[in-house]
Protein backbone atom coordinates (compact mmCIF):
# COMPACT_ATOMS: atom_id res chain seq x y z
CA UNK A 1 0.00 0.00 0.00
CA UNK A 2 1.35 3.43 -0.92
CA UNK A 3 -1.11 5.45 1.13
CA UNK A 4 -2.98 4.13 4.13
CA UNK A 5 -5.25 6.38 6.16
CA UNK A 6 -6.75 4.85 9.28
CA UNK A 7 -9.40 6.48 11.46
CA UNK A 8 -8.46 9.91 10.17
CA UNK A 9 -10.51 12.49 12.10
CA UNK A 10 -10.59 16.28 12.16
CA UNK A 11 -12.68 18.29 14.60
CA UNK A 12 -13.03 22.07 14.54
CA UNK A 13 -14.46 22.90 17.97
CA UNK A 14 -17.74 21.02 18.08
CA UNK A 15 -17.86 20.29 14.36
CA UNK A 16 -16.49 17.00 13.12
CA UNK A 17 -15.44 17.77 9.55
CA UNK A 18 -13.89 14.36 8.86
CA UNK A 19 -14.97 11.42 10.99
CA UNK A 20 -12.78 8.29 11.23
CA UNK A 21 -12.15 7.84 7.52
CA UNK A 22 -10.15 4.82 6.31
CA UNK A 23 -8.66 4.95 2.84
CA UNK A 24 -6.15 2.77 1.03
CA UNK A 25 -4.43 3.56 -2.21
CA UNK A 26 -2.17 1.22 -4.18
CA UNK A 27 0.79 2.36 -6.22
CA UNK A 28 -0.19 3.45 -9.72
CA UNK A 29 -3.87 3.75 -8.87
CA UNK A 30 -6.00 6.79 -9.49
CA UNK A 31 -8.60 7.27 -6.81
CA UNK A 32 -11.40 9.82 -6.90
CA UNK A 33 -12.74 11.37 -3.73
CA UNK A 34 -16.23 12.73 -4.26
CA UNK A 35 -19.09 13.98 -2.13
CA UNK A 36 -21.49 16.90 -1.76
CA UNK A 37 -20.21 20.34 -0.71
CA UNK A 38 -19.05 20.43 2.89
CA UNK A 39 -18.57 16.68 3.09
CA UNK A 40 -14.95 17.04 4.21
CA UNK A 41 -12.99 16.32 1.01
CA UNK A 42 -10.70 19.33 1.17
CA UNK A 43 -10.22 18.90 4.93
CA UNK A 44 -9.16 15.32 4.22
CA UNK A 45 -6.64 16.60 1.66
CA UNK A 46 -5.31 19.18 4.08
CA UNK A 47 -4.63 16.50 6.65
CA UNK A 48 -2.82 14.25 4.18
CA UNK A 49 -0.64 17.13 2.91
CA UNK A 50 0.22 18.38 6.40
CA UNK A 51 -1.66 21.68 6.42
CA UNK A 52 -3.98 20.46 9.20
CA UNK A 53 -2.86 18.35 12.11
CA UNK A 54 -5.45 15.55 12.40
CA UNK A 55 -7.35 15.33 15.70
CA UNK A 56 -6.96 11.56 15.54
CA UNK A 57 -5.86 8.83 13.17
CA UNK A 58 -2.91 7.91 11.01
CA UNK A 59 -1.62 8.77 7.57
CA UNK A 60 0.91 6.21 6.37
CA UNK A 61 2.98 6.74 3.24
CA UNK A 62 4.72 3.47 2.33
CA UNK A 63 4.27 2.46 5.96
CA UNK A 64 5.72 5.62 7.51
CA UNK A 65 3.31 7.64 9.67
CA UNK A 66 3.34 11.28 8.55
CA UNK A 67 0.15 12.51 10.26
CA UNK A 68 0.64 15.93 11.84
CA UNK A 69 4.05 16.60 10.27
CA UNK A 70 4.82 19.99 8.71
CA UNK A 71 3.88 20.54 5.03
CA UNK A 72 7.48 20.94 3.93
CA UNK A 73 8.37 17.62 5.55
CA UNK A 74 5.37 15.89 3.96
CA UNK A 75 6.40 17.32 0.59
CA UNK A 76 9.92 15.98 0.96
CA UNK A 77 8.46 12.54 1.78
CA UNK A 78 6.90 12.50 -1.67
CA UNK A 79 3.41 13.96 -1.51
CA UNK A 80 2.71 16.88 -3.85
CA UNK A 81 -0.58 18.69 -4.26
CA UNK A 82 -2.49 21.35 -6.16
CA UNK A 83 -5.15 23.70 -4.86
CA UNK A 84 -8.82 24.31 -5.50
CA UNK A 85 -7.99 27.98 -6.12
CA UNK A 86 -4.75 28.26 -8.07
CA UNK A 87 -1.70 29.11 -6.00
CA UNK A 88 1.10 29.64 -8.45
CA UNK A 89 3.99 32.01 -7.87
CA UNK A 90 2.23 34.41 -10.17
CA UNK A 91 5.02 36.95 -10.60
CA UNK A 92 7.54 34.29 -11.62
CA UNK A 93 8.00 32.58 -14.95
CA UNK A 94 6.74 29.12 -15.88
CA UNK A 95 10.29 27.81 -15.65
CA UNK A 96 10.92 29.33 -12.22
CA UNK A 97 7.66 27.87 -10.95
CA UNK A 98 8.62 24.33 -11.92
CA UNK A 99 12.17 24.82 -10.63
CA UNK A 100 10.76 25.73 -7.22
CA UNK A 101 8.51 22.68 -7.46
CA UNK A 102 11.71 20.67 -7.58
CA UNK A 103 13.12 22.35 -4.46
CA UNK A 104 12.68 19.38 -2.15
CA UNK A 105 14.66 17.13 -4.52
CA UNK A 106 17.70 19.41 -4.39
CA UNK A 107 20.36 17.94 -2.12
CA UNK A 108 23.03 20.63 -2.45
CA UNK A 109 24.25 22.55 0.60
CA UNK A 110 23.97 26.34 0.93
CA UNK A 111 27.67 26.60 0.10
CA UNK A 112 27.28 24.56 -3.10
CA UNK A 113 24.33 26.75 -3.97
CA UNK A 114 26.06 30.10 -3.47
CA UNK A 115 29.42 29.17 -4.94
CA UNK A 116 27.88 27.37 -7.91
CA UNK A 117 30.04 24.26 -7.45
CA UNK A 118 30.18 21.31 -9.82
CA UNK A 119 27.73 19.50 -7.57
CA UNK A 120 25.17 22.26 -7.95
CA UNK A 121 25.68 22.38 -11.70
CA UNK A 122 25.22 18.62 -11.96
CA UNK A 123 22.01 18.76 -9.96
CA UNK A 124 20.73 21.68 -11.95
CA UNK A 125 21.48 19.89 -15.20
CA UNK A 126 19.58 16.80 -14.07
CA UNK A 127 16.67 18.99 -13.00
CA UNK A 128 16.74 20.79 -16.31
CA UNK A 129 16.57 17.55 -18.30
CA UNK A 130 13.71 16.12 -16.26
CA UNK A 131 11.70 19.36 -16.25
CA UNK A 132 12.21 20.03 -19.94
CA UNK A 133 10.92 16.53 -20.63
CA UNK A 134 7.93 17.11 -18.39
CA UNK A 135 7.07 20.47 -19.94
CA UNK A 136 7.46 19.07 -23.44
CA UNK A 137 5.18 16.13 -22.66
CA UNK A 138 2.48 18.53 -21.52
CA UNK A 139 3.10 20.94 -24.42
CA UNK A 140 4.28 23.92 -22.41
CA UNK A 141 7.90 24.02 -23.59
CA UNK A 142 7.28 27.11 -25.74
CA UNK A 143 6.06 29.27 -22.84
CA UNK A 144 8.93 28.84 -20.37
CA UNK A 145 9.62 32.53 -19.95
CA UNK A 146 6.01 33.61 -19.73
CA UNK A 147 4.94 34.94 -16.33
CA UNK A 148 2.55 32.53 -14.65
CA UNK A 149 -0.14 35.18 -14.20
CA UNK A 150 -0.27 35.81 -17.97
CA UNK A 151 -1.20 32.23 -18.87
CA UNK A 152 -4.79 31.34 -19.77
CA UNK A 153 -6.78 29.78 -16.94
CA UNK A 154 -6.60 26.20 -18.15
CA UNK A 155 -2.85 26.46 -18.64
CA UNK A 156 -2.39 27.86 -15.12
CA UNK A 157 -4.13 24.77 -13.74
CA UNK A 158 -1.94 22.51 -15.84
CA UNK A 159 1.17 24.41 -14.73
CA UNK A 160 0.19 23.86 -11.12
CA UNK A 161 0.01 20.12 -11.77
CA UNK A 162 3.35 20.13 -13.61
CA UNK A 163 4.89 22.08 -10.72
CA UNK A 164 3.62 19.40 -8.34
CA UNK A 165 5.06 16.72 -10.67
CA UNK A 166 8.44 18.47 -10.71
CA UNK A 167 9.38 16.87 -7.40
CA UNK A 168 8.75 13.35 -8.83
CA UNK A 169 6.20 12.67 -6.08
CA UNK A 170 5.11 9.23 -4.91
CA UNK A 171 1.59 10.53 -4.57
CA UNK A 172 -0.11 13.43 -6.32
CA UNK A 173 -3.12 15.12 -4.71
CA UNK A 174 -5.34 17.10 -7.07
CA UNK A 175 -7.91 19.35 -5.41
CA UNK A 176 -10.74 20.04 -7.88
CA UNK A 177 -8.53 20.38 -10.93
CA UNK A 178 -11.49 21.04 -13.22
CA UNK A 179 -13.02 23.82 -11.09
CA UNK A 180 -13.99 26.78 -13.23
CA UNK A 181 -13.03 25.09 -16.50
CA UNK A 182 -15.18 25.10 -19.61
CA UNK A 183 -16.04 21.73 -21.24
CA UNK A 184 -13.17 21.95 -23.72
CA UNK A 185 -10.62 22.71 -21.01
CA UNK A 186 -12.01 19.83 -18.97
CA UNK A 187 -11.61 17.48 -21.93
CA UNK A 188 -7.98 18.57 -22.25
CA UNK A 189 -7.50 18.02 -18.53
CA UNK A 190 -8.83 14.47 -18.82
CA UNK A 191 -6.22 13.82 -21.53
CA UNK A 192 -3.62 15.37 -19.24
CA UNK A 193 -4.52 13.11 -16.30
CA UNK A 194 -4.47 10.05 -18.57
CA UNK A 195 -0.93 10.93 -19.56
CA UNK A 196 -0.04 11.08 -15.86
CA UNK A 197 -1.58 7.63 -15.43
CA UNK A 198 0.54 6.28 -18.27
CA UNK A 199 3.59 7.63 -16.44
CA UNK A 200 2.57 5.45 -13.48
CA UNK A 201 1.80 8.29 -11.10
CA UNK A 202 -0.43 7.51 -8.12
CA UNK A 203 -3.17 10.13 -7.83
CA UNK A 204 -5.86 11.02 -5.34
CA UNK A 205 -8.26 13.51 -6.89
CA UNK A 206 -11.13 15.50 -5.38
CA UNK A 207 -13.54 16.53 -8.10
CA UNK A 208 -17.14 17.52 -8.69
CA UNK A 209 -17.01 17.00 -12.42
CA UNK A 210 -18.38 13.46 -12.81
CA UNK A 211 -17.24 13.17 -16.40
CA UNK A 212 -13.67 13.64 -15.26
CA UNK A 213 -13.99 11.31 -12.30
CA UNK A 214 -15.71 8.50 -14.20
CA UNK A 215 -13.25 8.75 -17.11
CA UNK A 216 -10.01 8.79 -15.18
CA UNK A 217 -10.41 7.04 -11.83
CA UNK A 218 -9.81 3.35 -11.09
CA UNK A 219 -11.62 3.57 -7.79
CA UNK A 220 -13.90 6.11 -6.14
CA UNK A 221 -14.52 6.87 -2.47
CA UNK A 222 -17.57 8.89 -1.45
CA UNK A 223 -17.68 11.17 1.58
CA UNK A 224 -20.84 12.55 3.14
CA UNK A 225 -20.96 14.61 6.34
CA UNK A 226 -17.36 13.66 7.07
CA UNK A 227 -17.94 9.90 6.80
CA UNK A 228 -16.98 7.53 4.03
CA UNK A 229 -20.26 6.08 2.80
CA UNK A 230 -19.06 4.06 -0.17
CA UNK A 231 -16.02 2.90 -2.09
CA UNK A 232 -15.71 0.99 -5.33
CA UNK A 233 -15.23 1.10 -9.09
CA UNK A 234 -16.93 3.94 -11.00
CA UNK A 235 -19.65 1.51 -12.15
CA UNK A 236 -20.39 0.36 -8.59
CA UNK A 237 -20.54 3.92 -7.30
CA UNK A 238 -22.96 5.02 -10.01
CA UNK A 239 -25.52 2.49 -8.84
CA UNK A 240 -24.87 2.67 -5.09
CA UNK A 241 -28.04 3.46 -3.09
CA UNK A 242 -26.31 5.40 -0.33
CA UNK A 243 -24.46 7.59 -2.84
CA UNK A 244 -27.58 8.43 -4.78
CA UNK A 245 -29.32 9.30 -1.52
CA UNK A 246 -26.45 11.56 -0.43
CA UNK A 247 -26.49 13.45 -3.71
CA UNK A 248 -30.22 13.66 -4.34
CA UNK A 249 -31.64 13.56 -0.81
CA UNK A 250 -34.03 11.04 0.71
CA UNK A 251 -36.83 9.65 -1.37
CA UNK A 252 -39.96 11.55 -0.49
CA UNK A 253 -42.73 9.21 0.54
CA UNK A 254 -45.88 9.55 -1.44
CA UNK A 255 -48.50 11.66 0.25
CA UNK A 256 -46.11 13.06 2.82
CA UNK B 1 29.89 75.87 -8.57
CA UNK B 2 30.67 72.71 -10.48
CA UNK B 3 32.97 71.59 -7.69
CA UNK B 4 30.27 72.21 -5.13
CA UNK B 5 27.85 70.24 -7.27
CA UNK B 6 30.18 67.25 -7.61
CA UNK B 7 30.93 67.37 -3.91
CA UNK B 8 27.22 67.21 -3.12
CA UNK B 9 26.66 64.40 -5.60
CA UNK B 10 29.37 62.41 -3.82
CA UNK B 11 27.75 63.14 -0.46
CA UNK B 12 24.39 62.12 -1.89
CA UNK B 13 25.80 58.81 -3.11
CA UNK B 14 27.28 58.12 0.34
CA UNK B 15 23.96 58.91 2.01
CA UNK B 16 22.09 56.88 -0.59
CA UNK B 17 24.42 53.91 -0.01
CA UNK B 18 23.71 53.99 3.72
CA UNK B 19 19.96 54.18 3.18
CA UNK B 20 20.17 51.36 0.64
CA UNK B 21 21.99 48.97 2.95
CA UNK B 22 19.58 49.57 5.82
CA UNK B 23 16.49 49.61 3.62
CA UNK B 24 17.33 46.31 1.89
CA UNK B 25 17.08 44.37 5.14
CA UNK B 26 13.96 46.19 6.24
CA UNK B 27 12.15 45.59 2.97
CA UNK B 28 13.25 41.92 2.70
CA UNK B 29 12.13 41.15 6.25
CA UNK B 30 8.79 42.75 5.50
CA UNK B 31 8.41 40.95 2.18
CA UNK B 32 9.24 37.50 3.48
CA UNK B 33 8.23 37.50 7.16
CA UNK B 34 5.47 40.12 6.91
CA UNK B 35 7.00 41.94 9.86
CA UNK B 36 7.78 45.65 10.01
CA UNK B 37 11.02 45.67 11.97
CA UNK B 38 11.21 48.86 14.04
CA UNK B 39 14.43 47.57 15.61
CA UNK B 40 16.27 47.64 12.29
CA UNK B 41 17.96 50.98 13.06
CA UNK B 42 19.41 49.40 16.20
CA UNK B 43 20.99 46.63 14.12
CA UNK B 44 22.70 49.40 12.13
CA UNK B 45 23.82 51.04 15.41
CA UNK B 46 25.11 47.77 16.89
CA UNK B 47 26.94 47.08 13.63
CA UNK B 48 28.72 50.42 13.94
CA UNK B 49 29.75 49.66 17.53
CA UNK B 50 30.91 46.16 16.61
CA UNK B 51 33.02 47.61 13.77
CA UNK B 52 34.39 50.33 16.05
CA UNK B 53 35.40 47.75 18.62
CA UNK B 54 37.06 45.45 16.09
CA UNK B 55 38.89 48.25 14.25
CA UNK B 56 39.83 50.69 17.00
CA UNK B 57 40.18 48.52 20.10
CA UNK B 58 41.41 45.30 18.50
CA UNK B 59 43.23 47.26 15.76
CA UNK B 60 42.07 44.99 12.97
CA UNK B 61 42.22 46.27 9.38
CA UNK B 62 39.04 48.14 8.43
CA UNK B 63 37.86 45.57 5.87
CA UNK B 64 38.32 42.74 8.37
CA UNK B 65 36.39 44.73 10.99
CA UNK B 66 33.62 45.28 8.41
CA UNK B 67 33.31 41.56 7.70
CA UNK B 68 33.54 40.73 11.42
CA UNK B 69 30.75 43.16 12.30
CA UNK B 70 28.58 41.73 9.52
CA UNK B 71 29.06 38.21 10.85
CA UNK B 72 28.34 39.26 14.46
CA UNK B 73 25.16 41.07 13.43
CA UNK B 74 24.07 38.17 11.19
CA UNK B 75 24.06 36.05 14.34
CA UNK B 76 22.12 38.80 16.19
CA UNK B 77 19.62 38.85 13.31
CA UNK B 78 19.11 35.10 13.59
CA UNK B 79 18.60 35.38 17.35
CA UNK B 80 16.06 38.14 16.76
CA UNK B 81 14.18 35.93 14.29
CA UNK B 82 14.19 32.91 16.57
CA UNK B 83 13.32 34.71 19.82
CA UNK B 84 11.03 37.52 18.67
CA UNK B 85 9.83 37.32 15.07
CA UNK B 86 8.95 33.63 14.95
CA UNK B 87 6.61 33.70 17.96
CA UNK B 88 5.06 36.89 16.55
CA UNK B 89 4.48 35.62 13.03
CA UNK B 90 0.92 34.43 13.66
CA UNK B 91 0.15 37.36 15.98
CA UNK B 92 -2.01 40.40 15.11
CA UNK B 93 -0.21 43.33 13.47
CA UNK B 94 -0.32 45.46 16.61
CA UNK B 95 1.60 42.83 18.61
CA UNK B 96 4.32 42.77 15.96
CA UNK B 97 4.67 46.55 16.06
CA UNK B 98 4.80 46.67 19.85
CA UNK B 99 7.20 43.73 19.92
CA UNK B 100 9.75 45.13 17.48
CA UNK B 101 9.40 48.66 18.94
CA UNK B 102 10.14 47.16 22.35
CA UNK B 103 13.27 45.49 21.00
CA UNK B 104 14.35 48.81 19.52
CA UNK B 105 13.99 50.63 22.86
CA UNK B 106 15.66 47.75 24.70
CA UNK B 107 18.67 47.63 22.39
CA UNK B 108 19.16 51.40 22.32
CA UNK B 109 19.09 51.72 26.10
CA UNK B 110 21.33 48.71 26.57
CA UNK B 111 23.80 50.44 24.24
CA UNK B 112 23.55 53.67 26.26
CA UNK B 113 24.38 51.75 29.44
CA UNK B 114 27.23 49.83 27.82
CA UNK B 115 28.82 52.50 25.65
CA UNK B 116 27.62 55.78 27.26
CA UNK B 117 25.34 58.14 25.33
CA UNK B 118 28.23 60.28 24.07
CA UNK B 119 29.05 60.03 20.37
CA UNK B 120 32.38 58.36 19.60
CA UNK B 121 34.64 59.04 16.68
CA UNK B 122 35.68 56.09 14.54
CA UNK B 123 38.95 56.87 12.75
CA UNK B 124 40.08 54.39 10.10
CA UNK B 125 43.08 54.03 7.84
CA UNK B 126 41.00 55.54 5.01
CA UNK B 127 39.78 58.65 6.87
CA UNK B 128 42.82 60.77 6.06
CA UNK B 129 43.48 59.59 2.54
CA UNK B 130 42.18 61.78 -0.19
CA UNK B 131 41.53 61.39 -3.85
CA UNK B 132 41.76 64.73 -5.65
CA UNK B 133 40.46 65.59 -9.07
CA UNK B 134 39.03 68.76 -10.67
CA UNK B 135 40.17 70.66 -7.63
CA UNK B 136 38.02 68.72 -5.17
CA UNK B 137 39.17 66.26 -2.56
CA UNK B 138 37.16 63.19 -1.58
CA UNK B 139 38.17 60.98 1.34
CA UNK B 140 38.80 57.36 0.47
CA UNK B 141 36.29 56.44 3.17
CA UNK B 142 33.47 58.00 1.17
CA UNK B 143 34.51 56.23 -2.01
CA UNK B 144 34.75 53.01 -0.07
CA UNK B 145 31.16 53.39 1.17
CA UNK B 146 29.85 53.66 -2.35
CA UNK B 147 32.10 50.96 -3.78
CA UNK B 148 31.32 48.38 -1.10
CA UNK B 149 27.61 49.13 -1.32
CA UNK B 150 27.68 48.40 -5.06
CA UNK B 151 29.52 45.13 -4.40
CA UNK B 152 27.01 44.09 -1.73
CA UNK B 153 24.05 44.93 -3.97
CA UNK B 154 25.61 42.85 -6.75
CA UNK B 155 26.11 39.90 -4.38
CA UNK B 156 22.55 40.15 -3.09
CA UNK B 157 21.23 40.33 -6.63
CA UNK B 158 23.15 37.16 -7.53
CA UNK B 159 21.84 35.41 -4.42
CA UNK B 160 18.21 36.33 -5.05
CA UNK B 161 18.13 35.77 -8.80
CA UNK B 162 20.45 32.86 -9.44
CA UNK B 163 20.56 30.55 -6.44
CA UNK B 164 18.14 27.93 -5.21
CA UNK B 165 18.06 29.77 -1.87
CA UNK B 166 17.08 33.01 -3.60
CA UNK B 167 14.35 31.24 -5.53
CA UNK B 168 13.01 29.80 -2.29
CA UNK B 169 13.07 33.30 -0.75
CA UNK B 170 11.11 34.76 -3.65
CA UNK B 171 8.65 31.88 -3.46
CA UNK B 172 8.05 32.57 0.24
CA UNK B 173 7.50 36.22 -0.54
CA UNK B 174 4.92 35.47 -3.23
CA UNK B 175 2.97 32.69 -1.58
CA UNK B 176 4.18 31.21 1.71
CA UNK B 177 1.55 28.44 1.80
CA UNK B 178 2.38 27.14 -1.65
CA UNK B 179 6.10 27.48 -0.86
CA UNK B 180 5.76 25.16 2.12
CA UNK B 181 4.06 22.56 -0.02
CA UNK B 182 7.03 22.66 -2.38
CA UNK B 183 9.11 21.44 0.56
CA UNK B 184 10.52 24.86 1.42
CA UNK B 185 11.22 25.24 5.14
CA UNK B 186 9.86 28.72 5.90
CA UNK B 187 11.63 28.91 9.25
CA UNK B 188 14.97 28.38 7.58
CA UNK B 189 14.24 31.01 4.93
CA UNK B 190 13.18 33.50 7.64
CA UNK B 191 16.38 32.85 9.55
CA UNK B 192 18.53 33.44 6.46
CA UNK B 193 16.57 36.58 5.55
CA UNK B 194 17.10 38.08 9.00
CA UNK B 195 20.79 37.18 8.96
CA UNK B 196 21.27 38.88 5.58
CA UNK B 197 19.19 41.92 6.57
CA UNK B 198 21.09 42.43 9.82
CA UNK B 199 24.48 41.93 8.13
CA UNK B 200 23.64 44.60 5.53
CA UNK B 201 22.54 47.03 8.26
CA UNK B 202 25.81 46.32 10.08
CA UNK B 203 27.74 47.05 6.89
CA UNK B 204 25.99 50.43 6.70
CA UNK B 205 26.93 51.19 10.31
CA UNK B 206 30.59 50.27 9.89
CA UNK B 207 30.90 52.13 6.58
CA UNK B 208 29.43 55.48 7.67
CA UNK B 209 30.43 55.35 11.34
CA UNK B 210 33.83 56.82 10.41
CA UNK B 211 32.22 59.64 8.38
CA UNK B 212 29.68 60.74 10.95
CA UNK B 213 29.92 59.66 14.59
CA UNK B 214 28.93 56.46 16.37
CA UNK B 215 26.31 56.79 19.11
CA UNK B 216 23.53 54.65 20.62
CA UNK B 217 20.90 57.00 19.15
CA UNK B 218 22.13 56.83 15.55
CA UNK B 219 19.66 54.08 14.71
CA UNK B 220 16.68 56.17 15.69
CA UNK B 221 17.64 58.96 13.31
CA UNK B 222 18.36 56.57 10.47
CA UNK B 223 15.23 54.46 10.73
CA UNK B 224 12.83 57.36 10.09
CA UNK B 225 14.59 58.13 6.80
CA UNK B 226 14.85 54.49 5.86
CA UNK B 227 11.13 53.97 6.37
CA UNK B 228 10.60 56.82 3.94
CA UNK B 229 12.91 55.00 1.50
CA UNK B 230 11.11 51.68 1.87
CA UNK B 231 7.68 53.25 1.42
CA UNK B 232 8.86 55.18 -1.64
CA UNK B 233 10.23 51.99 -3.15
CA UNK B 234 7.07 50.02 -2.37
CA UNK B 235 7.00 47.84 0.75
CA UNK B 236 8.80 44.56 0.08
CA UNK B 237 10.23 45.73 -3.25
CA UNK B 238 14.02 45.24 -3.22
CA UNK B 239 14.81 47.03 -6.47
CA UNK B 240 12.52 49.94 -5.60
CA UNK B 241 14.28 50.37 -2.26
CA UNK B 242 17.67 50.75 -3.97
CA UNK B 243 16.44 53.40 -6.42
CA UNK B 244 14.55 55.41 -3.85
CA UNK B 245 17.47 55.29 -1.39
CA UNK B 246 19.69 57.02 -3.93
CA UNK B 247 16.95 59.45 -5.00
CA UNK B 248 16.43 60.53 -1.39
CA UNK B 249 20.15 60.62 -0.62
CA UNK B 250 20.84 62.87 -3.61
CA UNK B 251 17.79 65.08 -2.96
CA UNK B 252 18.89 65.54 0.63
CA UNK B 253 22.50 66.42 -0.03
CA UNK B 254 21.71 68.73 -2.95
CA UNK B 255 19.19 70.57 -0.77
CA UNK B 256 21.73 70.82 2.01
CA UNK B 257 24.40 72.10 -0.39
CA UNK B 258 22.41 74.61 -2.40
CA UNK B 259 19.78 75.84 0.06
CA UNK B 260 20.44 75.08 3.66
CA UNK B 261 21.01 71.93 5.63
CA UNK B 262 17.98 72.94 7.70
CA UNK B 263 15.80 71.99 4.74
CA UNK B 264 17.26 68.57 3.98
CA UNK B 265 14.95 66.59 6.26
CA UNK B 266 11.98 68.65 5.10
CA UNK B 267 12.67 67.57 1.53
CA UNK B 268 12.74 63.88 2.46
CA UNK B 269 9.46 63.93 4.26
CA UNK B 270 7.87 66.27 1.74
CA UNK B 271 8.63 63.69 -0.95
CA UNK B 272 7.31 60.93 1.31
CA UNK B 273 4.01 62.70 1.97
CA UNK B 274 3.58 63.56 -1.70
CA UNK B 275 4.15 59.93 -2.68
CA UNK B 276 1.76 58.67 -0.02
CA UNK B 277 -0.94 60.98 -1.36
CA UNK B 278 -0.44 60.45 -5.08
CA UNK B 279 1.13 56.99 -5.34
CA UNK B 280 0.48 55.10 -2.11
CA UNK B 281 1.83 51.85 -3.57
CA UNK B 282 5.27 53.50 -3.83
CA UNK B 283 7.16 54.93 -6.80
CA UNK B 284 8.26 51.51 -8.02
CA UNK B 285 5.63 49.26 -6.52
CA UNK B 286 2.78 47.81 -8.48
CA UNK B 287 2.47 44.71 -6.36
CA UNK B 288 1.45 45.67 -2.88
CA UNK B 289 1.81 42.55 -0.77
CA UNK B 290 -1.33 41.85 1.19
CA UNK B 291 -0.74 39.62 4.17
CA UNK B 292 -4.01 37.99 5.14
Amino acid sequence: MLLECAGLTMRFGGLTAVDAVDLKLEKGQIMGLIGPNGSGKTTFFNMVSGIYKPTAGEVRLSGRNIAGRRPDYVASCGIARTFQNIRLFSGMTVWENVMIGRHCRMRQSILDDILGTARKQAEEKAAQEYLTGLLTLFKMQHMLHEQAKNLPYGKQRELEIIRAMASEPELLLLDEPAAGMNPQETAELIEFIRKLRDMGVTILVVEHDMKLVMNTCDRIAVLNNGRKIAEGSPREIQTNEAVIKAYLGKKVKEGA
Amino acid sequence: MLQEFIQQIVNGLVLGSTYTLIALGLTMIYGILGIVNWAHGELYMLGAFAGLYLAVVLKLPFIVALLGAMIILAVCGMLLERLVFRPLRQAPELNMIIGTLGISIFLMNTAIVLFSPNPLSFPTEYSNEYLSFLGIAITMQRLLVFFITVVLIALLNYLIKYTELGKAMRACEQNPDAARLMGIDINRISLVTCAIGAALAAAAGVLVGPIFLVSPQMGLLAIAKVFAVVILGGMGNVEGAIWSAFILGLAESLTAGFFSSDYKDIITFFILIAVLIFRPQGLFGNNVIEKV
